[in-house]
């Protein structure tokens, strides 16, 4: 597991252990499942190259939130903040260029997860409701950006960004590898790692000890943004295009119930990106095996709200069993 | 600043009204006239009605974010249900199987300790999931003519919901500033460990609160799908972001302990007023969503501030 250093007896690092252990094994189940159930569409490399491909739309997303909810916040804005930077990004990229457009993506989102912190501990308001309002506003403003139009994405640095290969795998794929390696070694190695943590076991005591908690905070909405930016970048890559209304619709779900199946404590102060990883391919691998096995999709969507609910419950399960309360 | 927060408690939301009264007076003369009043408190009342119950979930320290997926999950089952069951049969189905999912809300919030905002989202999904389901993603047409008469009619000239609106607004203050459970939502609210310690039984006043969230949800639903004729699965999107701008801008604490549902009532036609003065610019309905959300992030403000100095003066020793 991915805690830092501050922990713990070896009691917790064998649930710590097996925690992540279970994931790993949910995972085969579900890959097994399918592939026996539908084993010519779903256990073929074409498929499962497809969803890794997929699935770092979600991982990447899902890295930022990671940090957040280790501090105890949440921001439910992803979906419309990924779809505000992609619509902006494209738009830009169609009249300047994809290298411009791309970069252009990731600033603004940066800049909107920026504002969120901001908000956050500016006016000391619980982040998940001054996201639900920012969730409205933010794709409000993209809907009015494009006047609905979506912006198609024609320029090939862009589309190879999401579709390219290099040595047989799929380009998003050395990118997502990029992005959790940068997290982890923030998260291990860097101070920020240990503020994060201590921000989010007890906000008050960190403060305490001479950590600017708010500033600790806004960086960490911040990242939520950068993250979100290269996530818009990949998902209008794939798509073709950035579609102020589609795009992004449930995103913040599934980035949360990543996080949370990856075994991130919701009341902050622990947390895995290892664990949110493999989550997000659980989450993908499920869905590709559902969406293959032609499963009504109204049914795939009653599931995923299951899947949150019992992912928090199997923390809390977790968590009682190494004795540690929350 | 203490007390002009506490003031503004008070008449802050009278004074935007009024405001906002003199200004859409001004620029509109349709305005002026009674009906076009009536119909502002009517669109008014929708929002209104479903933020009683969100008041009480606010000041029982919570919040719901499932019940325009109640509200969908409402309509649907009357559609379905009303060719076989006739009109009071599928109404009370409906309300049931909507308070069943606020029961099974406030189970998992207090029985299993997840908290409100994962459990009633992953709830906002599995529910909207199931009314799919239920019409197989269809909208479905009611061919009753006369269920309208819930809903889209009048009463003494003035038009039912603004009716019930009323007579839940009695209801639902009577229960939270005149009865003892009342006192006990806000106790659990403001200290849930001190009401704990006090006898109360915490996770069974929480969950009749998340059940009554769930029955005005569905009140308002059964109220939409009789004016629509039509059983819509995904019925008002978007519309727990109004119901939340209102109960917080009407003055109830996000921190809990302190519902104001006189400034609810009004909130919710203060929406209203927002939403016609957009229309009057003829701007497209992303317009109306920016305009809520701005309005929340205002609501919140507010409710920050007075957090914060009452916080302050309680540090101070000052009485508020």
């Amino acid at each position: 597991m991915d805690d830092s250093k501050v922990k713990f007896t070896p009691k917790q690092r064998a649930g710590n252990f097996l925690s992540s252990f279970g994931l790993i094994v949910i995972l085969l189940i579900i890959f097994g499942f399918f592939s026996s159930l539908i084993p010519k569409l779903y256990f073929t490399w074409p498929n499962f190259r497809d969803m890794i491909r997929f699935s770092t739309y979600v991982g990447i997303g899902a890295i930022g939130m990671t940090f957040l909810i280790m501090t105890g916040n949440f921001d439910i804005s992803v979906g419309s903040m990924l779809a505000l930077a992609g619509v902006i990004g494209a738009s830009i990229a169609i009249k300047i260029g994809g290298f411009i457009g791309v970069i252009i993506t990731i600033i603004i989102a940066t800049l909107l997860g920026f504002i969120n912190g901001i908000f956050v501990t500016k006016l000391k308001i619980p982040a998940f409701i001054t996201t639900l309002g920012m969730m409205f506003i933010f794709r409000a403003i993209a809907y009015i950006y494009t006047n609905n139009v979506p912006q198609y994405i024609q320029d090939r640095f862009w589309i190879f960004l999401g579709n390219g290969s290099f040595l047989g795998l799929p380009l998003p794929i050395y990118i997502m590898a990029i992005c959790y390696l940068i997290a982890y070694l923030m998260l291990k190695k860097a101070p920020i790692g240990r503020y994060i943590l201590a921000v989010g076991t007890n906000s008050k005591a960190a403060a305490l000890s001479g950590i600017h908690v708010d500033n600790v905070k806004i960086l960490v909405f911040t990242l939520v943004g950068v993250f979100v930016g290269v996530a818009a970048v990949l998902n209008s890559s794939m798509l073709g295009a950035a579609n102020p209304g589609m795009m992004g619709d449930g995103y913040e779900f599934q980035v949360i119930t990543a996080v949370v199946l990856g075994g991130t404590a919701l009341s902050g102060g622990s947390g895995s990106l290892g664990g949110t990883l493999l989550a997000a391919l659980i989450i993908i691998f499920l869905k590709s095996g559902m969406s293959n096995a032609q499963v009504n999709s109204y049914w795939q969507q009653v599931a995923t709200g299951v899947v949150l609910i019992l992912a928090v419950s199997l923390n809390k399960l977790k968590f009682w069993l190494i004795g540690q309360t929350q | 600043m203490v007390k002009f927060l506490k003031l503004y408690e008070k008449i802050g939301i009278f004074i935007l009204i009024v405001a906002a009264s003199i200004f859409l007076a001004i620029v509109s003369p349709n305005f002026r006239n009674l009906s076009t009043i009536l119909g502002i408190i009517m669109q008014g009342s929708y929002g209104a009605i479903i933020a009683f119950g969100m008041t009480l979930a606010i000041t029982s320290g919570g919040f719901d974010l499932s019940v325009e997926a109640v509200m969908g999950l409402t309509s649907v089952i009357i559609a379905m249900l009303i060719p076989t069951m006739g009109f009071a049969g599928s109404i009370i189905i409906a309300i049931v199987a909507s308070c069943f999912a606020g029961l099974i809300n406030g189970l998992l919030i207090t029985k299993m300790g997840i908290s409100p905002l994962i459990t009633t989202l992953a709830m906002q999904v599995i529910l909207r999931g199931a009314s799919l389901l239920i019409t197989g993603g269809r909208q479905v047409v009611i061919s009753q003519k006369a269920f309208m008469s819930i809903g889209a009619t009048e009463f003494l000239h003035i038009p039912t919901p603004i009716i019930y609106m009323i007579v839940l607004f009695i209801i639902f203050y009577i229960i939270l500033n005149m009865t003892a459970f009342g006192r006990h939502i806000a106790a659990s609210g403001s200290n849930e460990q001190a009401a704990k310690m006090s006898g109360l039984n915490v996770s069974l006043i929480k969950t009749i609160v998340y059940i009554l969230v769930a029955l005005s949800a569905s009140i308002v639903g059964v109220i939409r799908t009789s004016q629509a004729l039509i059983g819509i699965p995904t019925m008002a999107p978007g519309f727990t972001l109004n119901v939340l701008t209102i109960a917080i801008l009407g003055g109830t604490s996000l921190a809990g302990g302190r519902g104001n549902l006189i400034g609810t009532l009004f909130a919710g036609i203060f929406i209203s007023m927002i939403y016609y003065g957009l229309n009057l610019l003829h701007v497209q309905i992303f317009y109306q969503m920016l305009a809520v959300g701005i309005t929340l992030l205002f609501a919140l403000f507010i409710d920050g501030l007075r957090n914060r100095y009452l916080e302050t003066a309680r540090i101070r020793g000052i009485r508020v």
